[in-house]
Parts: C-alpha cells; structure tokens; sequence
C-alpha cells in the first residue's frame, strides 16, 4: 500500500468525498432559492447581492460540512477513525468478497477527493495566470491619455463621489474598455477610441467603468474567481457566477445612466463599443446569447423580448439538471446503504429505518452523512413544480403589464408618479430638463430613487462643484452642495417670473417667464408698454407703423443659439399677456401686408429645388459684395453679368430683343431657402446697330441686394435666355462677414 | 523603409508605438512628453528608441520639417497580430479575460445582434421624437 492509497483510504478523504456529494443538494437548493429571489426582484442591485449572497452560502454551506463530516482528533474521534481504518482494511483485504462482485459507491467514494484536488489545483492555476496576465496588461503596450481627459476623468469622479485615484491609460492589446487592479485601479481603453467617439457617449462608459471601481468589483471578481475554481463541478456555482457577473454590470449601467442622465447615449456608446470591436477583429466569434442586446433594451427601457422570458425557463432547466444530479447522488448512498451498514455502526440507525426518512438526522451527531434525509424526493419534485407555477405567473404578470403600458402611454406612466414629484418634473424645471432626463426620472419606481436623482440632477448642473482634495472634504460633497448655486439661481427666476409677470396664468408659465427661467436677465430690455407708434429699423424693412404693446429682450450670448439674439414678446390681446413672437410684423397693428412672392419661373425654381444639372451653354458670371449697415446686419449685393455675345436677339420689326429669366435662391448651408428672388432682364437694340452695340457694351449686369445677418449661405442661381432656351447656372457658398467691406 | 516586415517590438517599443497610434504621427517632443505624463523619462531616450526604431523599420521618418515627426509604421491591427502569433501571448492575453470587467468585457456580439442594437436605438430614436 503507498502513501497514496493510504491518504485516499484515510479519513480524511473519505471527509472530502461525502462533502462534495453534500454540496451538490446543497447547492441545488441555494440555486433554487436565488432562482425563486430572481424571479420576484426586479431591481439588479437586489439580484445581484441575492446572487453574492447564494454565492457565500455555497461556500459556506461547503465549509460547514465540511467541518461537520471531518474526524477530529479530541472527543468522538477514536469512534469514528475506527470505523473508517475498518473500510480500509475490508477494501484493501477483500473487497470482492464481502460486496459480492458488486460495484460499489462506497469504493469509489475516497477517489472523489484526489480527483477534486486536482481540478482546484488547475482552476486555481489558471486564475493565478490570469492574475499576472492582468497585471501584465495593464504595463505593457500602454501610454497616457491628454490632459484634457484626466481632467474629464476627475470630474467624472467627483459627480460619483469618489476619492480612490483612477488612472486612465490606452493600450494597444485591447479592443473595449476594462478596470485592471483594485487598490490601485487603471481603466484601460482601447488606442484610438478616445478619439473615435462623441466626448458624451465616452464619458457615459467611462462612467460605467468608475461604477465598478466604486463598487469594487474587481476585487469581488476575484473572489468570485477563486470561488469558482473551489466548487467548479457544480453546475450552480457556474450559474450564479453568471448571474452576478450580469447583474453587475446592470448595476453599473444604472449608477451610469443614473449619474449621466442620458439613456439613450449611453446605450448608443454601447452600440458603437460593440460596433468597433467587431470591426476590428476579422475572426468573427459569432457567441450565442442575447446579453448586450438584453442590457440596451433595459437601459432604454423598453419592454423585454421573447430572448428575456427565455432566462428564467432556462435557469429552470438548470435546476432541474441539479436537482437531478443530487438526487442520484444522494439516492446511490442509499441504495448501496446496507453494504456500508455494518462498517459505519454509528451511520446504521437513520439508514435502515424507512420510516425515519421524514425526521431530521440527528444534527448533534457527527455523522452528516444521514441528512439528505430532510429532502424527501416527493417534497423536491412538489417544490420544483411549485416554483415552475410561479415562474409562468410573473411570466404572465409581466407580460399584461406591458401590455397596459403599451395601451395607456406615457400618462399612465406619468399618473404612477406621486404629486410632489411631478410638479417637480412638470412645473419647477419642466424648461431646464432634457428629454432623457424626463424619460429616466419617470421610469424611477420608489421616493428614495426620485430624490436621488434629483439632488444628481442639480449636482451634473452645478457649475462649481469643488473638487474633494482631501478626505476631510469629502463629506461635505456627499451631503451634496448646499450652496448649489446653478439651482438657487433656477429658483431665484422662478420667483422672479412669478411676481413680475403673474396674469391670469402663472408667471412661469407665460412665454416671458419661459424665456427668463431659461436663459436668465436679458441684457436689455426695450419696453414699449403702451404700443404707438413705431420706427422699423431697415433690417425689420424700415418704414414707420402702429404697434400693440411689445417688449424687446436682448441677450449679448447664449449658449448653443448664439450672439446678440432678440427676443420680441407682443401683447396681441392687450391684456399683459405678452408672447413670444418671431414675426416682426405681428406687432403691427394692421398687419402690413406681406408681399406675396409671386413666382412665375416655376420651372427655374423646381430646377433649383431639386438639384438639377448644371448647365453652361449661357455663361454667367456673379460678384457679391458686402456693405455693413449695422453691427449684425450686412447688405449683400449681388450682382450677375452676361457677356453680350452670348444672348439670342430676336429680331422683331427691326428692333432686337433678348429676354432672360433669373431666378436666385439664399438658402442656409443645410437647404432651408430664405429669400427667393426672380426677374427678367430684357435687352433691346436697332437690328441695324446689334454688332456695334455689341462692341460698345459687351457685358450685361442685374443686380440685387439683400439684408443678411453674418453667416454662411448657400446662393444659387439659375438664368435662362428664352430666345435660344440656353440656361446658366451659378452655386456658390457664401460667407456674409461681420463689420469690414469685403469683396467675393 | 525596407518592404520587409519589420521586427517584434520589445516592450519599450511597444509604448512609444501606442503614443504613435493614439496621437497619429508626432513629434519626439510630442512622444516624450506623453510618456513622462505616466513615469519619469529622458528626452534624449526617447529620441535614441526612435532613431532606432526608424533603423529597425518600425517607424517612419519624416524630414521635410524642422522637427522631424514619426509615425507608427505598420497599423495598430497588424503589429496586434504580429503579437498574438506567439503562443504563449495568446494563452496569457486569454486567461486575463476572466479577471477584466468592463462595459463589454465579456464577450463579442454577433453580427445579428448588431443588427438588432442598431434597430432598437433607431426604433428610440423615433419614438422620443
């Protein structure tokens, strides 16, 4: 007998072997449990601490049998160690003869142990390599990104209230994102997509990645690795690892959306990750299974898939397979139970009583080895089918709540958001919320979630929010900002619209309130209370005119819309309910009216319209010069020549005539046409003389003139000569300048 | 620069190459400054690596300016590959996947799944507006 075989027929292997059969019931049941937890919680931090939790049962529940199987030294340890060096010595001497022939369990019982052993020696091998692997990646083929993004990183941190440092690197080994390290993290992205996609859509993952650094999920990783490789012949712990790793990265696209505000970014970032990755590696992995599309489809909120109810009838199956698996186990023990009996005195009096199976072991006893028993086969199958009962339940719950959604709309969803909480969304910053921010807040279920988020709401707006340098900082942050004052300042203009332009409706409801709360004091204000008369200035087309009572607003800057913009409310009612207007002209009293552009040359027009081919055969030249009339307006002339030489008289008694027809068009560079124009330009002359007034003026000019404000146009221009149906054609991009005469 | 491919890079190498890639072709100065942004470094050893690098075919050399500026020879894919052909890399690069999270850590999506992310966004897209 060697060593070996001594070890694998001591006690303590045989310890070993009846804990890993423990542990596959043990783990069929934990299984069961987060099963039965998954299919009732919807919110993923519970899933996922239901999962972590399930996790260290497993591991405990191993190490506690463990405890309880092994043979100790001191107490009722010579009673046991007799027995088991007796299995020895019938195994050894003559197995054959005392089992008659059969194959036995008991026999293969202590191999359990090396054969285990060994598989935790690789798994744990292999989580070692990964360990040096990833430390490896995180020095090797990297490089520091630019200033302008550890300074994004920082503030991105501050917003989640983080004081560890982070460090950001680019590597060239790797084609998403990942967190490397959990004392001193690193997020590595891939060379090239910091450059590659919007600033928002990067900063809403690198938002998720300091999500898992927050939650240190690196380290749990780890753990959850090594736990792994411990009960790696479990189909459950595969699982539940599964379900953690899911769930954590739900959590972190929640702290995400829930800190950026904007969903739909955030799940576009994804899409575009995804995108990138698969375009750079050729050797398409084609994987199976829906988990990216599944955690886009939550983040936008949309109802699920059939791919999503598959999950639980598929967790399902899983435990079935396990319960499966240790109900063999289990019920080969038993069978083999009389051919064990006479070695294990101390195992006899649970394992030949039927009727014993419905009691408890003994738990004082040392010997675990009869607790199956607590699981009767029945009960299993009656549990199993209870629970696939309430699985097809919330299956069918799910499926009639969204379908109510899906007939009541957004107001059911807005009606499901308690009062206080409205107003807020509807009333106090209904003007300043984006469309995502509106859709995340109305998916929020509980107060706590919607205080959250509100106070985050004021935070991503506050301007200055100061940077937590030392710890002792830090918790004046986390009671967040009291002196925000991007929201004392919202407040302040709510007030202020309020008391100034109450009338009939509240002042934050009327246009003027709108614009205030909005974009603040304008820098001027020219009131004109009582109406009257009116001087037009030339841009507004001059002239002189009865107006009701309007207000001028005028902001030197704002944001995104631009310089020098003027806000015109009229009070058409005289009632003092003033409103936004951008008709200069509906101020007037008796609405002056407009000049119908009357255009004739449809055809010239359709030809613009459309894009039409550029024709040649009447050439056109065209100069634009500009003349600055005031500091936002210019005076554009355009002028359009035709060589003499090139029009087609029409000889008619003895005169010359050649008619042509222009039709121009201003547009902004992205085709939204401004200011048509059309003529006809008609040249007449004695046939007799053509050629010397051909000589003595050998060009032809039209002009006209536009009042523009600086920019970029887009100008084009079509002629056609009737008497020989010749067409020019001229585009041109236009840039008005500010101030300085300037010729094009 | 010889058509030959060029050789492995060491790990040295290897930095001064990914600064390349993510900052398209730069300067010594520019390069330099990037890696002292992360540990400490000479200007003058960057610029020996570089003038070496050039030698080997790893980078190319621009001359027309003042400043002569390099760039990255081969693309970031090619010299990835060029790295993976090693066994062993490829074993170690494989086994770090279980310890990384990230966004998309885990696995890569298949082309029908694309496909379906891309309908889903439009699909929001139109439904917001």
């Amino acid at each position: 007998m060697t060593m070996f075989d001594v070890w694998v027929q001591g006690s303590s292997a045989k310890a070993v072997g009846w804990t890993l059969i423990h542990s596959l019931w043990e783990g069929a049941v934990v299984a069961l449990a987060l099963a039965i937890v998954l299919g009732v919680a919807r919110s993923s931090r519970v899933r996922y601490w239901a999962a972590c939790f399930a996790m260290i049962a497993m591991l405990g529940g191993f190490g506690a049998t463990f405890y309880r199987v092994m043979p100790r030294e001191t107490g009722i340890a010579p009673k046991v160690l007799v027995p088991a060096a007796a299995v020895a010595l019938a195994v050894d001497d003559a197995p054959i003869g005392i089992t008659g022939a059969r194959w036995e369990f008991s026999d293969l019982l202590p191999w359990l142990a090396p054969v285990w052993m060994a598989g935790v020696l690789l798994f744990q091998l292999r989580c070692l390599a990964s360990w040096i692997a990833a430390g490896r990646l995180r020095r090797r083929g990297v490089c520091g990104v630019s200033v302008a993004w550890i300074a994004r990183l920082d503030g991105l941190r501050t917003r989640l209230r983080m004081t560890k440092p982070v460090m950001l690197l680019e590597s060239c080994f790797l084609d998403v994102p990942v967190v490397i390290g959990h004392l001193r993290p690193v997020i590595l992205v891939p060379v090239g997509l910091l450059a590659g996609l919007p600033v928002a859509q990067i900063e809403s993952i690198l938002l998720h990645e300091l999500a898992h650094i927050r939650r240190a999920d690196y380290l749990v990783n780890l753990m959850q690795t090594l736990v792994e490789g411990l009960l790696f012949y479990h189909p459950a712990v595969w699982w539940i690892s599964g379900v953690m790793r899911a769930e954590r990265e739900n959590c972190c696209d929640d702290l995400a959306v829930a800190t950026s505000g904007d969903a739909h970014e955030y799940a576009t970032a994804l899409a575009a990750l995804a995108e990138t990755r698969w375009a750079v590696s050729e050797a398409a992995l084609a994987a199976n299974g829906g988990n990216l599309v599944k955690r886009i489809r939550r983040v936008l909120a949309q109802p699920e898939g059939p791919r999503a109810a598959m999950a639980p009838a598929v967790s399902a199956g899983v435990l079935v397979v396990t319960c499966a698996v240790a109900l063999a186990a289990w019920q080969t023990p038993q069978q083999n139970g009389p051919a064990i009996v006479p070695v294990i005195p101390v195992a006899q009096a649970p394992a030949i009583e039927p009727a014993a199976q419905a009691q408890p072991a003994p738990v004082a006893s040392p010997q675990l080895v009869a607790r199956p028993r607590t699981l009767d086969p029945q009960k299993m199958a009656e549990a199993l089918k209870r629970m696939r009962e309430m699985l097809q339940k919330v299956e069918a719950g799910k499926r009639g709540q969204s379908m109510i959604l899906a007939q009541n709309g957004a107001g059911q969803v807005q009606d499901a958001v308690p009062a206080p909480y409205r107003a807020w969304l509807n009333e106090e910053v209904v003007y300043i919320i984006t469309q995502a921010e509106r859709a995340a807040y109305l998916k929020l279920r509980t107060d706590d979630e919607r205080n959250m988020f509100i106070k985050q709401f004021w935070m991503r707006r506050d301007p200055l929010v100061p940077k937590p340098a030392t710890t002792e900082e830090y918790p004046a942050i986390a009671r967040g900002n009291p002196e925000n004052d991007y929201k004392k300042e919202h407040y302040r203009r709510i007030k202020y619209a309020d008391d100034r332009f109450t009338n009939k409706i509240p002042g934050w409801k009327t246009d003027r309130g709108r614009i205030y709360i909005m974009y603040g004091p304008p820098d001027e204000i020219e009131s004109h209370p009582s109406g009257g008369t009116y001087t037009r200035p030339a841009e507004e087309g001059g002239g002189t005119t009865e107006t009701f009572p309007f207000e001028q607003w005028r902001y030197r800057y704002i944001e995104i819309i631009g310089r020098n913009v003027i806000m015109e409310f009229v009070d058409t009612t005289r009632t003092g309910e003033y409103r936004l207007t951008m008709d200069p002209h509906e101020k007037d009293v008796v609405p002056a009216k407009q000049e119908e552009a009357k255009l004739s040359y449809r055809d010239l027009e359709a030809f613009i319209a459309n894009g039409g081919t550029m024709y040649n055969t009447l050439p056109l030249k065209v100069q634009v010069s500009y003349t600055p009339l005031a500091s936002s307006v210019v005076m554009a002339q355009i002028t359009v020549q035709f060589d003499t030489k090139d029009l087609h008289f029409q000889d008619k008694d003895n005169v010359s005539t050649a008619t042509i027809n222009i039709y121009g068009r201003l547009s902004t560079p992205a085709g939204r046409p401004l200011s048509p124009f059309e003529d006809v330009v008609t040249v007449k002359h004695a046939t007799t003389d053509l050629p010397k007034f051909m000589v003595a003026n050998p060009a032809q000019l039209y002009q006209k003139t536009f009042p523009l404000e600086p920019g970029r146009y887009r100008l084009a221009i079509v002629a056609k000569d009737l008497g020989a149906q010749n067409r020019g054609t001229y585009v041109k991009l236009l840039d008005v300048p500010q101030g300085a005469t300037v010729q094009q | 620069m010889s058509t030959e491919n060029p050789p492995r890079p060491t790990d040295a190498e290897l930095e001064i190459l990914t600064v390349l890639w993510s900052r398209g072709p730069a300067t010594v100065r520019d390069v330099h400054e990037t890696i002292a942004s992360r540990r400490p470094t000479q200007y003058t050893t960057v610029l020996k690596q570089l003038q070496v690098m050039a030698e080997k075919g790893l980078v190319r050399r621009d001359e027309d300016k003042r400043a002569h500026i390099y760039e990255a020879a081969r693309p970031r894919e090619w010299t990835q590959r060029q790295l993976a052909g090693d066994m062993l890399q490829r074993a170690f690069n494989g086994s770090a996947k279980s310890l990384m999270i990230g966004a998309l850590a885990s696995r890569k999506a298949s082309k029908q799944e694309l496909a379906e992310l891309r309908a889903l966004l439009d699909e929001y897209e139109r439904k917001s507006r």
